[in-house]
């Protein structure tokens, strides 16, 4: 008897409070949902470079593709930019920060077996040129480094250096420096020893720098020599940056204009200009989900708005009735956030539920990456944020309701 | 009495205005967005050759003399990275299963890259992809001539040098897109240009998918007979593998006789067919007796247009990942909407009750309310038309090489107004139900 009279009256006075908890738990669904994937499009832009980001100037787009370039040609080249007013440091590179156009990838499994894939960058002394931080050991001595495809040095484990996030995942909280790295597959491979550990160095598969991978990243003992592909990192005069940029394009032009095919422009950049163009896809893709949220935000708060202030309404008599009673105008007020709060707690619940087992299940039929449980309170906490402040105005409206309401018949 | 209650809900719209709009702009907000995400996936997941897609079969012969490098598959996967799998194969197992006329149609497909050069040297477009090919391709995919002919089988097995261009390179090079007659040099060979076609760019481009499955400025804009185009010194774009005795000495030196670089397309009509050319393919394979030292299995396959597309996943996920989030949103809207009207709805519980009072069944209230909510989504529905345009440019802005395909189609414009029908009478039963619960009696004495 007493359940069915507790069932009914639910029913009747469930409605409103039942919509209001569904716009809260699809919207928290959905912000979850959104803000992880803004985030995997932001992570990569908030890595740290690890490169001296100003004064570095990148060159590309040096492309032969019916020939390859000589030792001598590489070379040349890299005196002539040595010679540019303003230059102090410069290096013939395979694979550079913010340069997408080549690509150099090396697998490693440390001791533990861990198997990590990283991008490397290859070139005379990198280090230098590129600004690196060394936390410990110490760079490529002279006589380490090797024609790139050469047989030089082989059956010998290569030197190496790496990052700190890569030190950590391979080996732990062991000292990294001295210890040899694996390429995995390969049994008849000596490995690389590990010579240098750098702070932190952002690699060049920008797509692949989520989830704690942005510094997976090695240098390599490598000259560039006999290769289709070529590009330079050139370390400029922080006083001189704009004279060096000139110079650096009209060196260029001068030593490699006449060898490349027609069409190929070179392109000579400081970092920041290849930055911003990397990350153009992903700031307009950023935008977009901004805006999702925020309209997904605006249409919850209009509803919770729209049906708090309409029950409240309905409710007035009562409202007098406990404010005669002697209810002061805060236990009004707070009665309501406190009525909010928890069916917007309830929605928030069921809105994590769904947000995370949605996309489990849509992990199953497209290739998604996995929603983390951490990601969940974030969507929550601002759910009940906002469920907060759209109940405040109704809320405040029902304190505001005078005691002689409750002597007036309506 | 349907007259009636039409009145009424309209009138019923104009009483609240503020309400009635945002019940308008919500809907129209849920329906652009889910609209700009169904048809960027109708668009991306579009058959590219209706009528022809479910007769053209990629056929496949593994016959690399290399042994599949299980170290490079494992550096490539630690880096995703996907290894080229275009199901390419070498020049000799091309011009054998041509040769072989196993199929009604069979054409060779690869993609190449070369500066495009008028025959008076005036006019250079660099660096263009061109479309190697064999006479057949015509016929197979539907491609349409404004000018001229196509060439024929006697030109491609003499190896002549001819072409054939669109009509947007004709009109660049030469000024005129009647381009017939006059000459295009490709490296140092002058190819005869003997037909001019309209621009040819099935989306996805699934016969070729090396340069990326979809593109928004076009497709080849000039096809030439593959042995010519070697002959010529170019060389296919991209290759699957090659054999381990070949060592390429730079990066375009892609030797079509020694790396898998040439796609060969056939057409079957009837499933005895396929069955059939299914049978000869294996038994190629088998029979090539060379790759047993590599450890090998004889492998082949026939896929068709719609198999091919899912095995390369060529639509994106994130677009289906958009659908599902654009189609909660529109849940939530409705949600919203749902509430909006109750409490509109329940408003006026006081004329209801006295229209109940003076006999209106509740039948006829029922029936008023969801004309009123049927009506705000259909004016939402008008409006999520510029809404959807709005949405589908934003898209267009995004750098992807999809994106850029979004654009509204008539069946999709259809399905946007069948959307807002139905979304209308979803929302507006629950709320129109409530209200026809009212009882005349208390109401009229409450007031």
């Amino acid at each position: 008897m007493s359940v069915r009279i507790l069932f009914s009256t639910l029913r009747r006075r469930s409605f409103m409070p039942t919509l209001v908890m569904l716009q809260v738990a699809l919207a928290c669904a959905i912000l979850s949902n959104v803000s992880f994937l803004a985030w995997q499009q932001m992570e990569p832009m908030l890595a740290p470079s690890g490169v001296d980001t100003e004064n570095l100037i990148l060159v590309d787009g040096l492309d032969a593709p019916n020939r390859s370039w000589t030792k001598a040609e590489v070379q040349a080249g890299t005196e002539a930019l040595r010679e540019v007013p303003g230059v102090r440091a410069v290096s013939a590179a395979m694979g550079l920060p913010m340069v997408v156009s080549v690509l150099s990838v090396r697998a490693y499994s440390g001791p533990t077996g861990v198997k990590v894939g990283a991008n490397a960058y290859e070139g005379d002394d990198l280090l230098d040129t590129l600004g690196l931080q060394l936390v410990s050991g110490r760079n490529f001595l002279s006589s380490e480094y090797r024609d790139i495809g050469s047989d030089q040095g082989k059956g010998v484990p290569e030197p190496v250096i790496i990052t700190q996030s890569l030190a950590r995942q391979m080996f732990g909280d062991s000292v990294p420096l001295g210890q040899l790295l694996h390429s995995p597959g390969d049994g008849t491979d000596p490995g690389s020893v590990v010579v240098g550990v750098v702070r932190h160095l952002l690699r060049n598969q920008v797509g692949m720098a989520t989830n704690g991978r942005a510094d997976d990243t090695v240098l390599l003992p490598d000259r560039v020599a006999d290769s289709w592909l070529l590009s330079y990192a050139v370390r400029v005069d922080p006083q001189m940056r704009a004279a060096a940029l000139r110079g650096v394009r009209k060196a260029v032009k001068k030593q490699f204009g006449p060898l490349l095919p027609t069409g190929s422009t070179p392109k000579s950049e400081f970092y920041a200009t290849r930055r911003a163009e990397v990350f153009k896809s992903r700031r307009a893709a950023l935008v977009l989900f901004a805006g999702v949220a925020l309209t997904v935000m605006a249409v919850t708060v209009i509803g919770i708005m729209g049906l708090t202030g309409f029950w409240v309404q309905k409710r007035t008599p009562q409202i007098g009735i406990r404010r005669a009673l002697g209810a002061r105008r805060s236990d009004i007020l707070r009665y309501f956030l406190a009525e909010n709060t928890l069916i917007v707690g309830t929605g928030v619940a069921l809105g994590m539920a769904l947000a995370y087992f949605g996309n489990s299940w849509l992990m199953r039929y497209y290739e998604l990456p996995h929603l983390p449980w951490a990601w969940l309170p974030l969507g929550a906490a601002a759910m009940v944020l906002v469920g907060q402040l759209a109940a405040l105005g109704p809320a405040l409206r029902a304190a505001a309701v005078p005691p002689i309401v409750a002597t007036r018949t309506r | 009495m349907l007259r009636y209650n039409f009145e009424l809900a309209a009138r019923g719209l104009r009483r609240f205005p503020k309400s009635t709009l945002l019940v308008v702009l919500t809907v129209a907000l849920g329906l652009a967005a889910c609209m700009t995400t169904m048809t960027l996936l109708h668009v991306l997941s579009a058959d590219p050759l209706p009528g022809r897609s479910q007769h053209l079969y990629l056929a496949w012969v593994d016959t690399v003399l290399a042994k599949p490098s299980h170290a490079s598959a494992d550096l490539m996967a630690a880096n995703g990275i996907k290894v080229n799998d275009f199901h390419n194969i070498k020049l000799a197992d091309a011009q054998a299963l041509l040769s072989a006329h196993r199929a009604e149609r069979q054409a060779v497909v690869a993609d190449m890259v070369a500066d495009e050069v008028s025959d008076d040297g005036r006019h250079t477009q660099p660096q263009q992809v061109v479309l190697a090919t064999t006479s057949d391709f015509v016929p197979m995919f539907g491609v349409a001539l404004r000018y001229g002919r196509d060439w024929t089988p006697a030109e491609d097995a003499a190896r002549v040098p001819v072409v054939m261009i669109d009509s947007d390179l004709a009109q660049t090079l030469f000024g005129t897109p009647n381009a017939v007659g006059r000459a295009v040099r490709l490296k140092h060979t002058l190819f005869r240009v003997v037909g001019v076609i309209q621009p040819y760019a099935p989306q996805p481009h699934f016969y070729a998918l090396s340069l990326g499955a979809y593109s928004s400025d076009g497709g080849e804009n000039l096809y030439v007979p593959y042995q010519a185009a070697l002959d010529a010194g170019l060389t296919p774009n991209s290759s699957d593998a090659c054999d381990a005795s070949y060592k390429m000495s730079t990066i375009a030196d892609v030797d079509a006789a020694h790396c898998a670089s040439l796609s060969v397309w056939v057409q079957l009509d009837t499933a005895q067919q396929v069955a059939t050319y299914r049978e000869f393919l294996q038994g190629y394979v088998a029979q090539q007796a060379n790759l047993a030292g590599f450890g090998k299995t004889p492998r082949s396959q026939l896929t068709g247009v719609a198999d091919w597309l899912k095995q390369n996943d060529v639509v994106p996920d994130s677009a289906r990942l958009n659908v599902w989030l654009a189609g909660s949103f529109l849940l939530l809207c409705m949600v919203n909407v749902i509430g909006l009207l109750s409490a509109r709805f329940l408003h006026r519980s006081g004329d209801v009750g006295i229209r109940r009072a003076l006999g209106a069944p509740r039948r006829a209230v029922f029936l008023q309310h969801v004309l009123e909510s049927g009506l705000a989504c259909l004016v939402g529905g008008v409006l999520a038309l510029p809404l959807t345009l709005l949405g589908l440019w934003i898209l267009r802005q995004q750098s992807d090489d999809f994106s850029g395909l979004a654009r509204l189609d008539p069946a999709m414009f259809a399905a946007l107004f069948a959307t807002a029908l139905m979304v209308g009478a979803l929302v507006g039963l629950l709320p129109a139900w409530r209200v026809s619960r009212v009882e005349p009696g208390l109401q009229v004495k409450g007031e």
